[in-house]
């Protein structure tokens, strides 16, 4: 394009203006015009860029221990939880909580029952820099992921020694990374199997304690038409799925990674037989194949229309089938241990499950958070979760204590003889390696993968998860 | 470009200086009374982009107190093209656009032709067509989910009602896909639909009238009449479609949560899950920046094909 001959106007973009006329020029000008704005947004982008890209804003992480004035402590604090069992736990407890500290008032926020998209919501909000909620509930397998991320507060720099002697072994280890405590924890939780009774009797079957007995069990009480579904698990691909195959594994004998978390274990005879079993269920007709997209809620609310015979499920279970509001089964429910494999020794293996009281290291009042929190502790607290609601203590004294009574609920009564296996979760990588491990067991189940090449698949992607790929 | 004052270029080139002086009055005027509000578009449009584009160049390391972003690196675009979970995505991705755009475009013609026959059920008939697209993608999801449920969903006590047995809809990859296809194109079949009339009611009546009188079927009319000129507005709905179902995110998110595995984790979802499931910020922009690069890609495509058919079709 030849713009110096004037007059001339062949091959331009603009066949009206002729080159070199002030029309032209005008139009060049407005082009440079264009290109300067264009540059201009760019670098004010870049710029701001650049602010964003150093790390500032402010946290409470500098103030000092010493400095925080518990007694004194006042104000609105946001607390993040999920339903615990759905019958009313969290309302009870900030009533109780606010009658004990009139100065402080606690907001609920119901956070979501899944809880991979719950974890995602609190690290989107925590990075994003929000203060609130200032305390939030999160599950006992975040210590490591939060810890290394910074997104909740080392309680052990504000918390004595003292104060985490009270809870039950192992609780304060698994909320531990780098040897900073970052939850105190809550209530504890594990698998157990709950089964109907009134079926059992009538069908004169005992307890299962194999799981090839529960097997056959549910596969004679679907035949004989007792209920529509035999044994309901939580079979989706998300976190509970990684949940119960821990389960199976650990009463198998088998294990996820080695103990340093350098390498993957999970390719292994022992995990063969727990994931083969599993999908023998669904093929055997004792579990639904809808099993494969059950979670918690579903599970239970299959077994609450008294659909199902046999559930394993965690301790709020228990609360949630006695409430007639909710549940068809009230008075029919039985509380057992988890079975185990034929030739092991019983009772099987429960998942430990459980939720901790984290800090938001954005909160705005740090003592009132902390206040909280070790009230949540107390003999008060611990109570109500135990007495009244059935969740597991994890103050130890508290747990001993109801262990001796009577009338405590089954599951607490239960979790005196259960066995305990934790999920892999030590390394801030946890949530690939327990993807890795729910979605392949997840296309085993479905019947996609053999379970040999769905458990090769999740070592190779587990041992690249550890590596640190997405 | 001169804002203010549209002049044809004939008119401009006659036009006096002070004419010129005062345009360029006019447009400096209008553009600094829009500056603020195009400030504000800019910060929320233009900047995320920029800046996603630089955190998927970069090691970025997440902590509570805020980014750090390191230094400029092409590994998170190695990861992600290593990784078979985002070949999936990619894979799916496009698959389902294009099937459910084609279901979509020719159910949407369909029901357009149908509501353009219509004389006075027409508007009765499209407030109804359209209470699935009006509905939030969130609420419709959740809703196809307890519709197919495997215990307790209602089509699968149809199906069993009917003799089908017991299909499990979400529980295996073919069936969940097929059934998210099912639920998406239910729900914005109305909106291709629309557009489609929109289009049709603008067609001169005059050709079809010329064409009733030749004799020609209505297969013929239509292909050879309506189809032709309707091409530009199937043009804009089927791109339309495309920017928003290369998108998908909420559908998958809801109903199956990235699916039995990772069968229907599209590229949106896949995006989400790495940036603030595994916190892996710089991956997931990664697979942000090229998720969009592909779609500004395709698009293109599709217009430049458009127009050559566009332009065959003038001269045939």
């Amino acid at each position: 394009m030849d713009k110096t001959r004037r007059g001339s106007w062949r091959g331009s973009e603009q066949p009206w203006v002729r080159a070199g006329s002030r029309r032209a020029v005008g139009v060049a000008r407005a082009r440079r015009r264009r290109a300067v704005a264009v540059g201009v947004v760019l670098a004010g982008s870049m710029a701001l860029l650049a602010a964003c890209g150093s790390s500032s804003s402010t946290s409470a992480t500098s103030s000092n221990s010493t400095s925080l004035n518990l007694a004194d402590a006042h104000g609105t604090i946001t607390w993040w939880a999920s339903p615990i069992a759905q019958v009313g736990i969290r309302a009870a407890l900030i009533r109780a909580f606010e009658k004990a500290y009139p100065k402080i008032h606690v907001n609920l926020t119901s956070a979501p029952t899944n809880t991979d998209t719950n974890r995602a919501d609190l690290v989107n909000t925590i990075s994003g820099g929000s203060s609130t909620p200032d305390v939030f509930m999160g599950d006992v397998i975040w210590p490591a992921e939060f810890g290394a991320h910074g997104f909740a507060l080392p309680l052990s720099n504000y918390l004595a020694k003292s104060y985490w002697a009270k809870f039950a072994p192992g609780l304060v280890e698994g909320a531990t990374y780098k040897g900073k405590v970052y939850g105190s924890p809550l209530f504890e939780d594990e698998g157990f199997l709950y089964y109907r009774k009134d079926l059992l009797l009538k069908y004169h079957l005992p307890v299962p304690k194999t799981w090839e007995q529960l097997r056959s069990e549910a596969v004679t009480l679907v035949h004989d038409g007792a209920v529509h579904y035999g044994f309901v698990w939580e079979g989706n691909s998300y976190e509970g799925l990684t949940c119960d195959f821990m389960e199976y594994l650990a009463s198998a004998g088998g294990s996820v990674v080695n103990s340093s978390y350098t390498k993957a274990t999970i390719d292994s005879p022992a995990a063969l037989r727990a994931l083969t079993f599993m999908r023998s269920l669904i093929t055997s007709g004792a579990s639904p194949a809808a099993v494969t997209t059950l979670e918690e809620p579903q599970a239970m609310a299959v077994f609450d229309a008294g659909q199902a015979a046999f559930l394993r499920n965690w301790d709020y279970a228990w609360a949630n089938s006695q409430t007639p509001s909710d549940s068809k089964v009230v008075g029919k429910v039985g509380v057992a241990p988890l079975p185990t494999f034929q030739g092991r020794s019983y009772p099987g293996y429960s998942n430990i499950g459980g939720w901790n009281l984290y800090i938001n290291p954005h909160s705005k009042n740090l003592a009132a958070d902390l206040v909280f929190i070790k009230w949540m502790s107390s003999t008060t607290a611990q109570d109500i979760l135990g007495k009244t609601y059935s969740e597991i203590p994890t103050v130890e004294s508290v747990r001993l204590a109801l262990a001796k009574d009577p009338s405590i609920a089954p599951p607490i009564k239960v979790a005196a003889e259960t066995r305990l296996v934790p999920r892999p979760a030590g390394t801030p990588n946890y949530p690939q390696v327990s993807s890795a491990i729910y979605t392949n067991v997840n296309a085993a189940l479905a019947g996609q993968m053999s379970p040999s090449a769905a458990l090769k698949a999740a070592a190779s992607q587990i041992n690249s998860a550890l590596a640190g790929a997405i | 470009m001169v804002a203010g004052i549209a002049l044809s270029p004939q008119a401009r080139s006659r036009a006096a200086p002070g004419d010129e002086r005062r345009r360029k009055l006019l447009a400096r005027a209008g553009w600094s009374l829009s500056a603020p509000a195009l400030i504000v578009v800019a910060a929320v449009t233009i900047f995320p982009i920029i800046f996603s584009v630089i955190l998927s160049f970069t090691n970025v390391n997440v902590t509570g107190s805020g980014f750090s972003i390191g230094a400029m690196t092409g590994e998170n675009y190695a990861e992600i093209f290593h990784a078979s979970v985002w070949r999936y995505a990619l894979v799916f991705t496009v698959v389902y656009t294009v099937v459910t755009v084609v279901i979509e475009v020719v159910l949407g013609t369909l029901l357009a032709l149908v509501a353009a026959r219509l004389t006075k059920g027409r508007g009765y008939f499209m407030a109804l067509l359209l209470l699935p697209w009006s509905m939030i993608t969130v609420i419709s999801a959740e809703l196809w989910g307890y519709i197919y449920q495997g215990t307790y969903g209602v089509a699968d006590a149809i199906f069993q009602a009917v003799g089908l047995g017991h299909p499990l809809f979400l529980g295996t990859p073919t069936p969940a896909i097929i059934s998210m296809m099912v639920a998406d194109i239910w729900k914005t079949t109305p909106f291709v639909g629309i557009i489609v009339l929109a289009g049709l009611v603008m067609l001169p009546q005059d050709v079809f009238e010329a064409a009733q009188i030749d004799g020609a079927s209505g297969w013929t009319t239509f292909w050879q009449i309506t189809f032709p000129l309707l091409r530009p507005t199937l043009a804009i709905a089927t791109l339309f479609r495309i920017l928003q179902a290369f998108g998908l995110f909420d559908l998958p998110f809801v109903l199956t949560g990235g699916g039995p595995g990772t069968s229907t984790t599209s590229l949106a979802l896949l995006g989400y899950k790495v940036m603030f499931e595994d916190v892996a910020f710089g991956p997931g922009a990664a697979i942000a920046t090229t998720t969009t690069a592909l779609v500004l890609a395709g698009c293109l495509l599709f217009l430049r094909v458009f127009r050559a058919q566009v332009g065959a079709a003038k001269e045939a």
